[in-house]
């Protein structure tokens, strides 16, 4: 179905290989990748946590490697627009490239040609760490580290409440879109833009309906404004702290590390 | 509009989480009072989140083909007020990172700020003022979600201008590259997610109107009013 995007990441997160390592020593390895990724002042960090951590996603946690690549270009669109405009609107050293157009002209320079490579090279670096939580860490593990850092109850019933409403929904409106597709209803613009509307809102009466039935299921369960969580008790244990450590490290040191750049 | 995870570089998506965290915390006290007075609240607005999560995964017919995903917060922001958005839009957000590969973690405090506050309080502001004028629910809707779609994107390209100014001009030059660019494909999904929204909303009222009066968007006699004007 090509309008609802349902392909969800934490299907896949559900089964992957690297299901059983705690969840701490995961999250700490992928956030640690984004910010080592995002604070870089050269390509070289952004580059080798990218190509590290795509290693690991395919290879160790076993996800498609056609679905990463698909993963990976999602961002793609908005990564080109605004790096267009970054090499064109930064400037410094020598003309490299000029576009002339009648009423101005743009102009990339050789610096500014290395400024966009290297904010492109920290989206990709960073794009491939939150790849590795997303397709690694399923979201009820989450929930739990949630608690721990001490987040409002509230919210975080919420965020799971959310979640599990998210699947319901999701569920009904494939299947309105279906029906509507079938009797033309995106057929043309204007008929489009009433299927939606009619899409969304019955969509919405729905999920409410859900809620106030949810509610009352709850109720008869005793809630009392807290979701217990089962954790599910992962060891940390050496062998993979020390590979994460590792890692990190590296990329830590080629990150702050005065490595010329551009290379010549 | 989400900005990509390692796109903003530091100090700025710090500056932005500095700037959210706020709000956000805000949105936490008025979760935390909003479920106190009213155990009923919490599904409702998971539901509602759902609801956004959803509305912001369909894919509107468009007329440049690209990006043209709606915002739907304006919606949320409308229902329930602008700090209870933000914090329903700081857990869409999440979640659009981690399935979707929507937005990121390191720019959740952009997005937030331009998706989650910035949005929603020109929404609610105008759905607000269009209540005091008289004006119809259905066009105060319209205007409130398309405003909000058309604010998330200015504060987006101020927001990348500030990171990013240009060598000649600096940043006002800077940001109004980037408005433009992101104006072709932004300014009428603005209008189509303003017509949605204002229709959905419509049908709502002809459906279902005791959802909108009880949380208190309109009341009995608008409801009634409404519903004979398109009899």
């Amino acid at each position: 179905m090509q309008s609802i995007d349902h392909h969800f990441l934490d299907d896949y997160a559900c089964r992957n290989a690297l299901r059983g390592i705690d969840t701490r020593i995961k999250l700490i390895l992928g956030l640690g990748a984004i910010l080592i990724a995002i604070s870089a002042d050269t390509p070289y960090a952004p580059l080798f946590i990218a190509i590290i951590l795509s290693i690991v996603t395919v290879f160790c946690a076993e996800i498609p490697a056609r679905l990463y690549l698909t993963l990976l270009l999602i961002p793609a669109s908005f990564a080109l627009m605004s790096v267009i405009v970054i090499l064109f609107l930064t400037g410094g050293g020598v003309p490299i490239l000029t576009i002339p157009l009648p009423w101005l002209t743009f102009t990339a320079t050789d610096v500014a040609a290395l400024n966009a490579f290297l904010i492109l090279s920290r989206a990709i670096g960073g794009t491939c760490g939150l790849l590795f939580i997303a397709l690694t860490t399923p979201m009820i593990e989450l929930f739990s580290i949630l608690r721990s850092l001490r987040l409002p109850d509230e919210f975080i019933d919420l965020a799971m409440l959310l979640y599990r409403s998210i699947f319901v929904i999701i569920g009904e409106a494939v299947a309105i879109y279906n029906a509507q597709v079938m009797r033309n209803g995106y057929s043309s613009f204007r008929k489009g833009i009433i299927a939606i509307s009619m899409l969304s809102s019955s969509l919405f009466i729905r999920a409410w309906d859900r809620g106030e039935e949810l509610m009352t299921a709850m109720d008869l369960r005793c809630y009392d404004g807290k979701f217990e969580i089962l954790e599910p008790k992962a060891s940390l244990t050496i062998y993979h702290i020390l590979p994460v450590f590792l890692f990190l490290s590296l990329a830590g040191i080629l990150a702050f590390l005065p490595l010329p750049f551009p290379p010549l | 509009m989400h900005i990509m995870e390692g796109f903003l570089p530091s100090p700025w998506w710090q500056i932005w989480v500095v700037l959210s965290a706020p709000f956000v915390i805000m949105g936490f006290y008025a979760l935390r009072r909003m479920v106190r007075e009213n155990r009923e609240a919490l599904p409702l607005l998971a539901v509602a989140g759902a609801f956004v999560f959803v509305l912001s995964s369909l894919k509107l017919p468009s007329v440049t083909g690209s990006c043209s995903h709606p915002t739907g917060t304006g919606l949320g922001s409308v229902l329930f007020g602008p700090f209870i958005a933000s914090v329903l839009a700081l857990i869409v957000l999440v979640y659009q990172a981690l399935f979707l590969a929507h937005g990121g973690i390191s720019t959740l405090g952009a997005n937030i700020f331009s998706m989650g506050i910035a949005g929603p309080v020109v929404a609610y502001a105008i759905f607000i003022a269009g209540k005091k004028v008289g004006i119809n629910e259905i066009v105060t809707i319209f205007f409130a979600a398309a405003c909000a779609n058309i604010v998330t994107y200015v504060v987006t390209s101020f927001q990348l201008a500030l990171a990013f100014p240009a060598e000649v001009g600096g940043f006002m030059a800077s940001f109004m590259t980037f408005g433009a660019i992101f104006a072709i494909t932004q300014i009428p999904l603005a209008i189509i997610e303003g017509l949605v929204i204002a229709l959905v909303f419509k049908y709502i009222v002809q459906l279902k109107p005791e959802i909108l009066i009880r949380i208190g968007v309109i009341t009995q006699e608008r409801a009634e009013r409404l519903r004979e004007g398109w009899a």
